[in-house]
């Protein structure tokens, strides 16, 4: 059976177990066998888009540590993988790695999701990396369309929910006004659906603390359990 | 001049205050969205726009590459045709300069066109001083030198005004009521200008693009105001960065093809004006003398390492109209010249960091701005260079520096980070009460750390 390196991430790790839980679970359906390197933390990302150079590069030591170039590598996150795949070799001056989003991942090898949407309606939220810099944005659509979902389509389908790591609380209002604007424009599916750690704990921690409707699901959970898990 | 330094925490301050203004908001999000389609329909409608955006980066990279030869060249060349060329270091040095001329000429009015250099070097001021009246008279420009404001948007000054606001504005300098329609107050505020096209002893132009091998000073104007200001005049006098320059007439060509569609989704504007020195003998038109006044005020800081792609950007205003947080603020919170993706990298450079330290980290990193630019400037990453730069030239505060000194000590090793989160899973109660997680809890549930992914997986 062929392997995959599961990278949980550190954000999935401590705030979103049950979405990896999941992620492992569909890598394990596509097939494969599913490593989980014991010493990964996190891939610098915090520390790099803030500016602290010398910190990512310390902590991005441990995901070379950690992973190896035997097997590919994939991540239940846009934002990770971008940073593991396009900016941790150059921080780090290593080999690149073969790091994947799980979505792509799971797309590339021709899985097939079971029902677990029929019937269901989802907004798919991109996340900016995973849309821009993985160019990711068809292969989690025909996932979700695969696991019986309509996907009802966000108006502004381009527009950030507004995390972007320390903005979130550098910038603190325009970052709710644009997590704001984003559940808004998934009421009228009523669960968005994304594949990135940070979009979800943003949208989830706004919609709970403002009372919105709308639910926020990680890509991974909607595909293994369906969004009404 | 109007302070292009931006205090720490300011931009946040002007950030709330539109945030809470409805009508602001609208107003941001429907002309923002209308102009980012009509750029997107425009370069649909080219046959191959990757190519053409290549080749623009390419022709600005070019001049960036040998600017000051650019300089000479165009000097050279606009002085061969009977035009004047002044090089100012300074935003004081070109304001006085042009003070000096106007005064020199003894003119008292001056109609100016929609112009951001002249914005930038605070130069309706500097005139004023010496008893030069200056009239905008690009319509936005104009309704905001009546409100006494500056413009937040590059190339849509007045975006958040309403119909209201402008027909009060034109109202008090007619004496009679000006109703609230748009054909109304473009008629007013045609007529109010008539005269200041027709009186004014000197035209105050920017410059969209300068050609070097001919010394010519290219206007694009929806409105004519740039063709007006130009030609009738006696004394035209343009400022221009010194970026601006493009090597051929060929190479503007290409450029000209983008920068409409960029900015308003036109193929071009209405009005495209070439100019190449003042009046000559047996000529109809024109001015009697022609000044341009070249300007650098920090645009030389830019040329090291990866910043001097910011030297390419054409001022079309595509990264506003695609950027999800000047959706939400709006251009003041920037300050008074540039705002958006182009001003959050350009003014450090040109100011300094430490005179802008909230600017760089004024987006979410989502990259809309990178993949809108028509001269593919990697806007974001450069943001993140300069958030680099932030940290390594001790402008970041120290408790950040230590924050993430301590972070990603515990984070790189995997004892650190089960003993960290460990202690972070007991001191969850109070994760909302200090720092961060206070600022992120106010509008946002803090998530819940419960046991680790790898804790079920052992």
């Amino acid at each position: 059976m062929p392997a995959v390196q599961l990278f949980a991430t550190c954000l999935g790790d401590l705030a979103f177990p049950d979405a990896v839980a999941d992620a492992e679970t569909l890598l394990r359906q596509a097939g494969f066998e599913v490593e989980f390197p014991a010493r990964q933390v996190c891939c610098g990302q915090p520390a790099f888009n803030a500016g602290h150079r010398a910190a990512a590069r310390r902590v991005a030591r441990s995901f070379a540590r950690a992973f190896s170039r035997e097997a590919p590598i994939v991540a239940p996150s846009g934002s990770c993988a971008t940073m593991a795949s396009h900016y941790l070799p150059e921080l780090l001056g290593v080999e690149p790695f073969e790091v994947w989003e799980l979505s792509a991942f799971l797309a590339s090898v021709g899985f097939r999701p079971l029902p677990r949407n029929a019937g269901r309606r989802i907004a798919y939220h991109d996340s900016c990396h995973m849309l821009r810099e993985l160019h990711v944005s068809a292969q989690p659509r025909r996932l979700l369309g695969g696991s019986g979902a309509e996907l009802v389509p966000f108006a502004r389908p381009d527009l950030c929910c507004g995390f972007g790591g320390t903005f979130s609380v550098r910038q603190p209002e325009v970052s709710v006004a644009m997590a704001d604007d984003k559940l808004a424009g998934g009421e009228a599916a009523g669960t968005i659906v994304t594949a990135d750690p940070g979009c979800l704990m943003h949208l989830r921690g706004r919609a709970e603390k403002s009372g919105s409707p709308v639910r926020v699901v990680h890509i991974a959970t909607a595909l293994a359990r369906g969004i009404g898990a | 001049m109007p302070e292009l330094a931006q205090p720490a925490g300011r931009f946040r301050v002007i950030a709330r205050g539109k945030l809470a203004d409805a009508h602001v908001q609208q107003a941001l999000d429907d002309s923002t969205d209308r102009l980012r389609s009509h750029r997107l329909s425009a370069w649909e409608g080219l046959a191959d726009i990757e190519g053409l955006r290549e080749r623009a980066h390419a022709i600005r990279m070019e001049v960036v590459d040998d600017l000051q030869g650019h300089v000479d060249r165009f000097t050279a060349a606009l002085e061969a045709r009977g035009g004047h060329v002044y090089f100012a270091r300074t935003a004081e040095e070109a304001s006085a300069y042009v003070a000096e001329v106007c005064t020199r000429a003894g003119a008292k009015l001056a109609a100016k066109s929609k112009s951001m250099a002249t914005e930038e070097i605070g130069l309706n001021a500097a005139l004023e001083a010496v008893g030069v009246t200056p009239v905008e008279t690009d319509l936005g420009e104009y309704i905001l030198q009546l409100a006494g404001e500056h413009p937040v948007h590059i190339v849509a000054p007045a975006i958040e005004k309403t119909a209201e606001q402008v027909a009060e504005l034109l109202t008090a300098v007619d004496g009679k009521p000006v109703p609230a329609e748009l054909e109304a107050l473009t008629a007013a505020a045609r007529r109010q200008l008539r005269e200041t096209f027709l009186q004014a002893d000197v035209g105050i132009t920017g410059a969209n693009f300068g050609v070097s091998s001919t010394g010519s000073v290219c206007l694009v104007t929806n409105e004519g105001n740039g063709r007006l200001v130009s030609s009738i005049p006696r004394l035209h006098i343009a400022v221009m960065g010194m970026e601006r320059l493009v090597p051929t007439t060929d190479d503007l060509s290409v450029l000209l093809r983008l920068l409409a569609r960029s900015g308003t989704g036109q193929k071009l504007t209405v009005y495209t004006t070439l100019i190449t020195g003042p009046r000559r003998p047996g000529e109809q038109d024109g001015p009697e003398d022609q000044h341009v006044v070249i300007l650098d005020n920090g645009r030389t800081n830019l040329l090291r390492g990866r910043y001097k792609e910011m030297l390419a950007c054409i001022r079309c205003g595509a990264c506003l109209n695609v950027c999800p947080v000047y959706r939400k603020t709006g251009g003041a919170a920037y300050g008074p010249v540039y705002s958006g993706p182009m001003g959050a990298v350009l003014l450090p450079l040109l100011v300094g960091l430490d005179q802008a330290p909230s600017l760089p980290h004024a987006s979410s990193l989502c990259g809309a701005c990178t993949e809108a630019c028509p001269v593919k400037i990697p806007l974001h990453e450069l943001l993140l260079d300069l958030r680099r730069d932030l940290v390594q030239d001790g402008v970041a505060p120290r408790s950040e520096r230590l924050g993430f000194w301590l972070w990603s000590w515990a984070w790189s090793s995997v004892w650190g980070y089960r003993l960290a989160t460990r202690l972070a899973r007991i001191g969850q109660p109070l994760a909302g009460l200090v720092g961060p997680g206070r600022t992120w809890s106010a509008g946002r549930a803090l998530p819940r750390f419960g046991r680790r992914f790898r804790d079920h997986r052992r």
